[in-house]
């Protein structure tokens, strides 16, 4: 038996020794990083420097908060319309599954350049097709890059285009997990498709909704790509930097690595304790 | 409580018909089986009376009116499941008032019916139980209470206890002959195991490859079979099949050889049109029919492979000198010595080359 597990440990170690050094590594090395000083070097021991700096700089409670504004919107927003998208999916109605559960996928392989570039085209004041829309319906155009709300509002909705379909599949597969003659037998007891899908689709897929809500709220608590090439490094004036965004700045620009430090294990911290509360809140009562 | 009629029933599914113009009358609180093997169109008809599957042709008609058109909720039936289809997420309780519940129905009228279920079925005690956490036999009991519940005119049970083991389902059968003599209401039933049929049916359906093949009391098939599929289905061990012809005839009958035995030949009057001389035909023997030599109308050799002891009787499994297989009851005190031994047929069956009874 010790033989065979040596054996099973040799073939590992290739894999063991990489996750070790660019893995377990770097997450001891940030968390001791983060209680140095670091804007000089040689860089010293001071827990309270980035710590401390932490609790009391606006920039970080307003990254903070925006990133918080996006979670609480985006997040059920998005899980709401996958769920829409993974009935329709389900939709015995429906031609041409295949088609659609592949558009819905693709978003997440597109390139996240070549996607926030066309989403700056579509939004762009004088010639986006959004605001040409918006005009044809008689509403004014928006300015969606100079003002704070529609930037924060175009974010969300960037986001929500590129994983709610990624979601919806995830979703569709529970949903093809539920036996049908469940739904027969409420057919004949007489409950209206409304109420089969709130008192027997949503419940008994609520673990994948969990799954689905969790790795959204990890997601968005890292929120890099859309915020630093839709709306330029958290434009319009900070007004849509994130944490993972402060962090970036503080640590590639600044090369203030203890500070990005205390940011990134805030970030993850925050990730867990939300995650925490969220499985907790939707536990399975006995 | 209600009649059920079927009148020239039939279930397309693109170009492949899998009914094919069924005419079945259900009496107001019979209780009918149908029955046949696998892929026959059993669930798929039973589906149809339920309102699931869509009607392809001919109508189905519930208490007097046709209900081709009807949603399944409005028919006033109950189905139970195969695989249960309880909610896995509610109680049992929740699981018997969930319908009730959702089309507000009146509180004390829900509790009333769930109440009632619950002791004809004895399951009172698992009320705040969830699915995952009852046996086999418990999630069968709350299927068929939640059944109850609804008071339908008709229940339609869909292979209810072919989930359960032996034992189980010999005591959920006698329980859901219990429910039908209690409730008084019209149940159709669909089944694979015809020892289930012969036991649970006031009349039993026997089906194949989606054509009725005869509607009678258990016994009258057993006793008196249309056909060779039915003589066959019906009745456990199987009735020996001996192929044959036909060396005589007069008025009142035909003389069958049989194949291989020239010596052995069975007199069998015949009230229709009798077959030409030389004719091939089969003869069925139930293994219950098989008597000591020199009992009955001709006697047969046979050589035996196996004796199966099953306490009071025995089945010896035998072959006749032309290969055939045979099984044959006897007495546990009657069961030979002898590797080979001989045969009376005392009553026998005459089927066309056709499959079709020759009376
Ligand atoms: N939705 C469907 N589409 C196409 N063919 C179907 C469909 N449902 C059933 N069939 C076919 O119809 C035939 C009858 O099926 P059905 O389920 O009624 O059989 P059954 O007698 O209940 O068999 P079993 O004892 O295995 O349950 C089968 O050949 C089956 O393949
Ligand atoms: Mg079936």
């Amino acid at each position: 038996m010790r033989n065979r597990n040596a054996t099973a440990y040799r073939f590992l170690a290739p894999y063991l020794l990489i996750f070790s050094v660019f893995w377990v590594w770097p997450i001891i090395s940030s968390f001791m990083i983060s209680f140095q000083a670091t804007r000089t070097v040689p860089w010293r021991f001071a827990p309270g420097f980035n710590w401390g700096r932490l609790i009391g700089d606006p920039a970080f409670f307003n990254a903070l908060k925006n990133t918080l504004l996006i979670l609480v919107i985006q997040v059920p927003v998005m899980i709401a319309l996958a769920m829409v998208m993974a009935v329709l999916l389900n939709s015995p109605l429906l031609k041409a599954r295949g088609l659609y559960r592949f558009a819905f996928f693709a978003p997440v392989v597109v390139g996240e350049v070549a996607y926030s570039a066309v989403f700056r085209l579509m939004f762009s004041l004088d010639f986006g097709i959004v605001n040409k829309l918006l005009n044809s319906i008689g509403l004014p155009k928006i300015d969606w890059f100079s003002n704070v709300t529609p930037a924060m509002a175009l974010i969300m909705i960037a986001v929500t285009w590129r994983w709610a379909g990624y979601n919806a599949i995830i979703l569709l597969a529970g949903m093809q997990s539920i036996p049908e003659d469940v739904y027969e037998a409420a057919t004949l007891d007489r409950v209206s498709k409304l109420k089969q899908f709130f008192y027997i689709t949503v419940p008994l897929l609520k673990p994948v909704i969990v799954f689905c809500t969790v790795l959204s709220i990890i997601g968005t608590m890292q929120l890099f790509t859309e915020p630093f090439l839709i709306t330029e490094r958290g434009g319009p004036g900070g007004g849509t930097e994130t944490l993972g965004l402060l962090l970036y700045r503080q640590g590639f620009r600044s090369l203030n690595f203890g500070y990005a430090s205390a940011v990134a294990y805030t970030m993850a911290a925050l990730a867990i304790a939300i995650t925490l509360v969220q499985l907790w809140l939707t536990r399975e009562k006995q | 409580m209600a009649p059920v009629t079927l009148n020239n029933v039939a279930k397309r599914f693109g170009a492949f018909e899998v009914v094919h113009g069924a005419n079945i009358d259900i009496k107001d609180g019979e209780f009918v089986v149908f029955v046949g093997p696998s892929g026959c169109g059993k669930s798929t008809l039973l589906r149809m009376i339920a309102g699931l599957e869509d009607i392809s042709g001919g109508e189905i008609a519930i208490g007097g009116k046709v209900v081709n058109d009807v949603e399944p909720a409005d028919r006033g039936i109950a189905m139970v499941f195969q695989s249960y289809a309880l909610y896995p997420h509610m109680s049992v309780e929740q699981n018997l008032s969930f319908g009730l519940r959702m089309t507000g129905n009146p509180k004390a009228d829900t509790d009333r019916r769930v109440k009632r279920a619950a002791e004809i079925l004895r399951i009172s005690e698992l009320m705040d139980r969830r699915p995952k956490k009852l046996s086999g036999g418990q999630r069968q009991r709350v299927a068929i209470g939640r059944a109850i519940v609804r008071e339908p005119q008709v229940f339609l049970f869909d292979e209810p206890l072919s989930n359960l083991d032996a034992e189980l389902r010999v005591q959920m059968r006698v329980e859901i002959s219990r429910l039908h003599k209690e409730l008084g209401t019209t149940m159709v039933y669909v089944t694979h195991d015809q020892t289930e049929a012969m036991t649970l049916a006031d009349r039993i359906v026997v089906l194949r490859a989606g054509h009725i093949e005869q509607i009678g009391p258990p016994l009258e098939l057993y006793e008196n079979p249309d056909n060779l599929f039915v003589a066959g289905f019906v009745g456990s061990p199987k009735m020996n099949f001996i192929k044959g012809r036909i060396v005589g005839r007069d008025a009142r009958g035909v003389l069958v050889e049989l194949a291989g035995q020239e010596k052995t030949r069975i007199t069998q009057p015949l009230t229709g049109t009798a077959p030409e001389v030389g004719s091939k035909v089969i003869v069925g023997v139930r293994p219950e029919h098989f008597g000591d030599a020199g009992e009955g109308d001709a006697d047969l050799v046979v050589g035996i492979d196996v004796i199966e002891h099953l306490g009071g009787t025995s089945f010896l499994y035998a072959r006749t000198v032309h290969g055939e297989d045979v099984v044959i009851q006897r007495d546990a005190a009657k069961v030979p010595e002898t590797p080979e031994i001989t045969a009376s047929i005392r009553k026998s069956y005459l089927f066309d080359d056709k499959g079709l009874r020759l009376r």
